[in-house]
């Protein structure tokens, strides 16, 4: 689900290589001088004389890790220089890092509009992607271990991270930079589709939020409103206009919730809503627990429905 | 310490010096030649960053070298002569430290031909 | 090559020796009687390396104890997924706390602390030369460690992790003191272990057995020189970082603030400047140790000393082109990353050179399997396997994955606890029997360290695969269903094996360390180094001369011949503590160095110092400059007893050789000692114009920011008069100080007085130059590194203040003359350097902007 053992893209398979090589070499190399050392200590003393001289030194201290180490430097360095390089015609997304949660924006391209999202990268396979990053914070670490590396998110910094996905799959990624008190609740989905679906999928996000369809909806909407969630939260089509949360426009159609948490449905919703600082303690959004339960089924299936 | 023992340790300690000047020089350029935007200037038809870290490399390597061959003399010199045991010393570590400069001087010099400039 | 068998009587005539027998009645009592510690209370104001050592290496392990059961709390909360054990506030704290003591608290000290008992009876040295120095550094450590560990307990303690990154640890996002508590405990530990390694640098070149010439130094000692000028070199870099950041948090200066010019990276270079070779730092005397056991384990000489050596001194260059490869993740250019793989790959070959040389050494002779040995064995197996990963991630696109993932959990822990932790448990295991009456059990022995090899691969080695299927670093819990499950269970029940290893040795301590004097085990091992001759609180009766690198085993009969008082100095010639300080290359006798002995001076002064820098952090200001003003006195109380002058004529110590018993300039310990601290202080200001330089290049067009005005350039030429003509009147002030004559020249307290005014009028005039421009210092990094750099120089400016009307003091009180003028040469010293940076500085806050003209 979330492994660099497990490469889904181009750059990923290069590094995979890298590690394999690396590891079978170190493997081979820890053997021989277990093996060595082994000998050194019980070989009897006159088949082991050999060993007890300055040679051995130059020879395996010296000469062998100059050798290995002149075929391995160039090797990393061609790796490195091959993969995560920017490319021509590479589909465009802005990430930032907030504590604990990421922004993700698609610049308009073409006839598409532009659209924000939040804890979720939804990507083509087959064409380059070129991930624009920073923080908005503290120093946040882009890592998608199927796709490649890792990057930093530095406030005042703006990095790129460029990768191609392979194959369709869901995928994991995750914050790899100690960012405070919920670092270890900072995760988001990796969805990687044929081109068709993401088309699909990029037109609908574009879109403004759905009406809610029946009057239970409807309150929940009422209650969005009255609860003052849109002073944080931005629902395009609606008043809810807020910049410092994640956009909810079309909060129903993503797979997960709390950035990477749990699975997203109403009961989660719910709970998340009402109980966000028991959860996640430390992040921005307040626990809403005086909310009946009636209208906190009715808020949840209102954003649940936001598909 | 003497003039001489300065001198010796200098010769002892030369190659890594050089490689240290090397790694300073050659970091430092990069970097600020990426960062005001000179990546793609170019110095008798190679670019300034490949160049640099070039030239850096090469007298980096001469210097270490001369060194080298003088501690080769020095240490020579000391099996004729009734050289102390220190000098020895000296001369014989100064041989295989400025051995080693060499091929981390070289090492570094590397990225020069693979990776690019400033990306 | 192995040793020869040792001929059971053999007796040379007594003219090849110093010194004849029988010695008088009588001397060994007078030598004793000088190096007695105090009784009672009093005890704790002992300055002999003995006692002060033992402090020190036993305050080392209680933080390794106690930085062991933080690791232990979070291995149970990371047992399961979705734990409760800890909170996540806690953990955070914990993880942040156990990284830092494990560092800072355990590591540098302990290895720093084992140098200073061993060092001085390895090179046969009656103590180190700076003995109350080390009492100072071993209290202020002791004090401030302590009060430092005891913030885990009110929920104070830091959560930032132990690598400090800013934004997070800056006022905005870390408004709380857990932040401080790091900034000034640690930064202030780190002084500690800086003067620690100035004591070590100077005993290593200046106090040796007679003959001990530099190709028959201990790899041991090789290994600590090259260990204490890695500290000088590094550890300023932490200590300018820590100042900027906490005056970033105090003062509100942007040094790491993105919005206003700063940035976070800044301090990341200076933290791993320090970070990466701090590694290397804790490494290198652990192999130094090794080089030591093994050839006494297999009964042979050390095979390639000369290579070993050689790899030492390589391993502390190429150690300072490293730092990057924690930074590959930054974003920073290919080209850059590719010159720290380069470096990082180079530094494995000195580190192959060591591993061979150990083989071979074995190969060479007869290894016994000794607890001892099987620790080396251990620490062989576990640290080439995290030399190989350590190469792995060295190649910055594999690093890309491994970063902050277990992975790197796991390469590191192999590498620290098996080229430091092992190296040190072999260390105790072999030299106990110097210090205590009985030896550690060898039975015990062998458990402790099966448990500790066995938990330490249980607990690390599963990590390798937890970071590459996605485990981040430093999570408080991790969600079911990610197949890390099980891998963390292993590890769990891994890091207990292991505590129960240690839990092991603390029992096997406790049972048989019985503290000696001159009683010890004696040479169990039948080792050949000098450590092993006999000794007491005095070190060895006489100061032998050496003629190979293993004298217990080419010089037969040494121990008696030493005991008996045969060689160099073997009693007391001033009555006092004394040492014998020798040529920095061959080991020849020079001067005769009377040693200060107990006092309550460096200890008032350490917890004094203690107190200012913690009751800082609490923002109790004013108690803390009280305690800085007590500490400061204590120091110059404690120095008004140095510098004692020649009390009496040369004396001989034997062997016709004729010594001083007072010694200034370039030949004087404390000649070396102000050099060894203006290359510190010279790194820390080294380091701020790095700053100054990496704030520019972020700043492109804004250096200095639109609307600031540059002083016109007549002020800081006016300020760099006054700082040469401070100099020059300093300098006339030496030459009248010249002579055998014991003159007092009335002229010296008059030209250091009118040089006093002068450097303060430099620094003032440079002040006022930037203050009437109206320069903020929060307003951008432009004005914060200005600034920056104005205060560490009147920091300096003060200090030469403070010197200077000490030296006057000592002209007043009759105990400054052309003869004993030590006191004013270390002045005279730190006045050159302050003068030397504040032009220095000058030209760079006034030229550079003029230079680059804005770009």
């Amino acid at each position: 689900m979330q492994s660099a053992l497990d490469p889904a893209g181009g750059d990923a398979w290069d590094l995979y290589w890298l590690t394999i090589v690396m590891t079978v070499g170190a493997t081979v190399i820890f053997i021989f001088v277990t093996a060595l050392l082994l000998y050194a200590i019980f070989a009897p003393p006159e088949s082991r004389a050999w060993l007890g001289t300055r040679r051995t030194i130059v020879y395996g201290g010296l000469a062998f890790p100059i050798v290995t180490l002149s075929l391995l430097l160039p090797y990393g360095l061609v790796v490195m220089r091959n993969t995560d390089v920017p490319q021509a015609g590479a589909l465009q997304i802005e990430a930032v890092g907030e504590q604990y949660w990421w922004r993700v924006r698609y610049p308009a391209e073409g006839e598409q509009g532009e659209f924000s999202t939040a804890n979720e990268l939804v990507v083509p396979i087959g064409r380059p992607i070129a991930v624009t990053v920073t923080s908005f914070d503290v120093i946040h670490s882009f890592w998608i271990p199927n796709f490649g590396g890792k990057i930093d998110m530095i406030p005042g910094r703006i990095n790129t991270f460029n990768f191609t996905a392979d194959r369709p799959g869901i995928y994991r990624g995750v914050c790899a930079e100690f960012c405070g008190a919920q670092h270890a609740r900072m995760a988001f989905d990796v969805m990687a589709l044929e081109p068709a679906a993401f088309e699909a999928w990029r037109r609908a996000q574009a879109q403004p939020a759905r009406e809610p369809a029946t009057p239970f909806l409807e309150r929940g909407r009422q209650l969005f409103r009255s609860g003052g969630c849109g002073s944080c939260h931005v629902v395009r089509g609606t008043d809810a206009d807020g910049r410092v949360g994640p956009d909810l426009t079309h909060v129903g159609s993503r797979r997960t919730i709390g950035a990477g948490q749990f699975p997203n449905n109403i009961g989660t919703l719910a709970g998340w809503i009402a109980n966000v600082q028991h959860i996640k303690p430390g992040a921005r959004m307040p626990s809403y627990g005086s909310l009946t339960g009636e209208d906190l089924r009715a808020l949840a299936g209102y954003l649940e429905s936001l598909k | 310490m003497s003039g001489t023992r300065t001198l010796q340790v200098l010769l002892t300690l030369g190659g890594m010096l050089a490689w240290a000047v090397q790694f300073t020089v050659v970091y430092g350029a990069t970097s600020t030649l990426c960062a005001r935007g000179w990546a793609d200037a170019t110095l008798f038809g190679l670019g300034v960053v490949p160049f640099t870290i070039l030239t850096t490399t090469l007298a980096a390597l001469a210097a270490a070298a001369i060194l080298l061959v003088v501690c080769v003399r020095a240490e020579r010199q000391s099996r004729d002569r009734p050289a102390s045991a220190t000098d020895r010393f000296l001369s014989h570590a100064g041989m295989l430290i400025n051995g080693l400069s060499l091929v981390a001087i070289l090492w570094n010099g590397v990225p020069a031909f693979i990776l690019p400039a400033c990306a | 090559m192995n040793v020869p068998e040792l001929p059971k009587s053999f007796e040379r005539p007594d003219a090849e020796f110093p010194n004849p027998v029988p010695r008088p009645e009588g001397e060994l009592e007078a030598l004793k009687r000088p190096w007695k510690a105090p009784r009672g209370l009093s005890f704790i104001t002992a300055v002999n390396n003995t006692y002060v050592g033992l402090w020190y290496v036993g305050t080392a392990l209680l933080f390794f104890v106690l930085a062991g059961i933080l690791a232990l709390i979070m291995r149970v909360q990371l047992a399961s997924p979705e734990s409760d054990f800890v909170s996540h506030d806690l953990y955070n704290q914990l993880f942040t706390m156990h990284g830092t003591v494990m560092m800072f608290l355990f590591a540098v000290p302990a290895v720093e602390a084992a140098s200073v008992y061993l060092l001085p009876n390895m090179q046969a040295a009656r103590d180190l030369p700076f003995p109350r120095l080390s009492a100072y550094a071993f209290w202020a450590y002791f004090v401030g460690g302590l009060v430092f560990f005891g913030t885990i307990f009110f929920g104070l303690a830091p959560n930032g992790g132990w690598f400090m990154y800013p934004p997070l640890t800056s006022t905005k996002y870390s408004p709380a003191e857990n932040a401080d508590w790091w900034l000034l405990g640690i930064g202030f530990i780190e002084i500690s272990a800086i003067a620690g390694a100035i004591e070590i640098i100077v005993g290593v070149m200046k106090t040796r057995a007679v003959g001990m010439s530099l190709d028959k130094l201990p790899v041991y000692s090789w290994a600590m020189l090259v260990f204490a000028v890695m500290i000088v070199i590094g550890f300023p870099a932490i200590i300018l970082g820590t100042l900027l950041l906490e005056m970033e948090r105090a003062f509100d200066w942007p040094f790491f603030i993105a919005e206003r010019g700063g940035d976070p990276l800044l301090w990341q270079h200076l933290f791993w400047f320090f970070g990466h070779p701090e590694v290397y730092i804790i490494f290198l005397p652990a192999t130094g140790m090794v080089s030591m056991i093994v050839p006494t384990m297999a009964q042979t000489p050390l095979v390639g000393y000369r290579l070993v050596v050689l790899a030492l001194i390589a391993t502390g260059f190429l150690s300072f082109g490293l730092w990057v490869h924690h930074m590959f993740a930054t974003g920073l250019p290919k080209m850059s990353l590719g010159f720290f793989s380069a470096a990082s790959t180079a530094v494995a070959v000195p580190s192959g050179i060591q591993v061979f040389a150990w083989i071979a050494t074995i190969a060479s002779g007869r290894m016994k399997l000794t607890t001892p040995s099987l620790f080396i064995i251990g620490f062989l197996f576990v640290f080439t396997l995290g030399g190989l990963t350590g190469v792995m991630v060295a190649m910055a696109p594999f690093d890309w994955q491994a970063h902050d993932s277990y992975f790197v959990v796991a390469h590191l822990h192999y590498v620290l606890i098996g080229g430091m932790v092992f190296p040190l448990f072999a260390a105790i295991y072999y030299w106990v029997p110097v210090a205590s009456k009985r030896a550690l059990s060898e039975r015990l022995g062998r458990w402790v360290f099966g448990l500790m090899f066995l938990g330490m691969n249980v607990t690390f080695l599963p990590m390798h695969i937890t970071g590459l299927i996605g485990m981040p670093r430093r999570v408080y819990t991790y969600p079911v269903g990610m197949g890390w499950d099980e891998l963390n269970l292993v590890s769990t029940i891994g890091a207990f094996m292991l505590a129960a290893g240690v839990a092991l040795f603390v029992f096997d301590m406790a049972r048989n360390f019985r503290l000696a004097s001159e009683d010890n085990a004696g040479n169990v091992w039948n080792a050949g180094t000098l450590e092993w001759l006999p000794n007491g609180n005095y070190a060895t009766r006489s100061i032998p001369a050496v003629v190979s690198r293993e004298p217990l085993w080419d010089q037969p009969n040494l121990s008696k011949d030493v005991e008996d008082g045969r060689y160099y100095m073997p009693g007391t010639v001033t009555g006092g503590r004394e040492a014998l300080v020798t040529s920095p290359f061959d080991a020849r006798p020079q001067y005769i160095l009377q040693i200060p002995g107990p006092g309550w001076q460096p200890l008032l002064a350490a917890v004094f110092t203690a107190a200012f820098f913690l009751l800082l952090t609490v923002k109790f200001v004013f108690p803390a400059a009280i305690c800085g003003v007590l500490a400061l006195g204590c120091v110059i109380w404690w120095l008004w007893e140095t510098d004692p002058g020649p009390i009496r004529p040369p004396a001989d110590i034997g062997g016709g050789i004729v010594l001083p018993v007072y010694a200034t300039g370039p030949m004087n310990h404390s000649w070396w000692a102000m050099i060894v601290l203006m290359v510190v202080m010279g790194m820390v200001f080294t380091c701020l114009i790095f700053s100054y330089l990496f704030l520019w290049l972020v700043n492109p067009g804004a250096w200095p920011p639109q609307g600031v005005r540059i002083p016109d350039w007549i002020w800081p030429a006016l300020s760099a008069f006054l700082y040469c003509a401070s100099v020059a009147l300093v300098a006339v002030a030496s030459r009248q100080l010249r002579g055998e004559d014991r003159r007092k020249p009335r002229s010296v307290p008059i030209l250091i007085g009118v040089a006093l005014l002068l450097v303060g009028g430099a620094a003032a005039v440079d002040l006022w130059a930037q203050w009437q421009t109206a320069l903020s210092p929060s307003a951008h990094a432009y004005g914060a590194a200005v600034y920056a750099i104005m205060s560490l120089q009147i920091f300096l400016v003060l200090t030469t203040l403070v010197m200077g009307l000490y030296t006057i003091a000592r002209w007043l009180a009759g105990k400054l003359d052309t003869v004993r003028r030590t006191t004013f040469d270390n002045t005279m010293l730190f006045w050159y350097y302050t003068a030397g940076q504040g032009l220095v500085a000058l030209l760079v806050v006034h030229g550079f902007p003029r230079l680059t003209g804005g770009v």
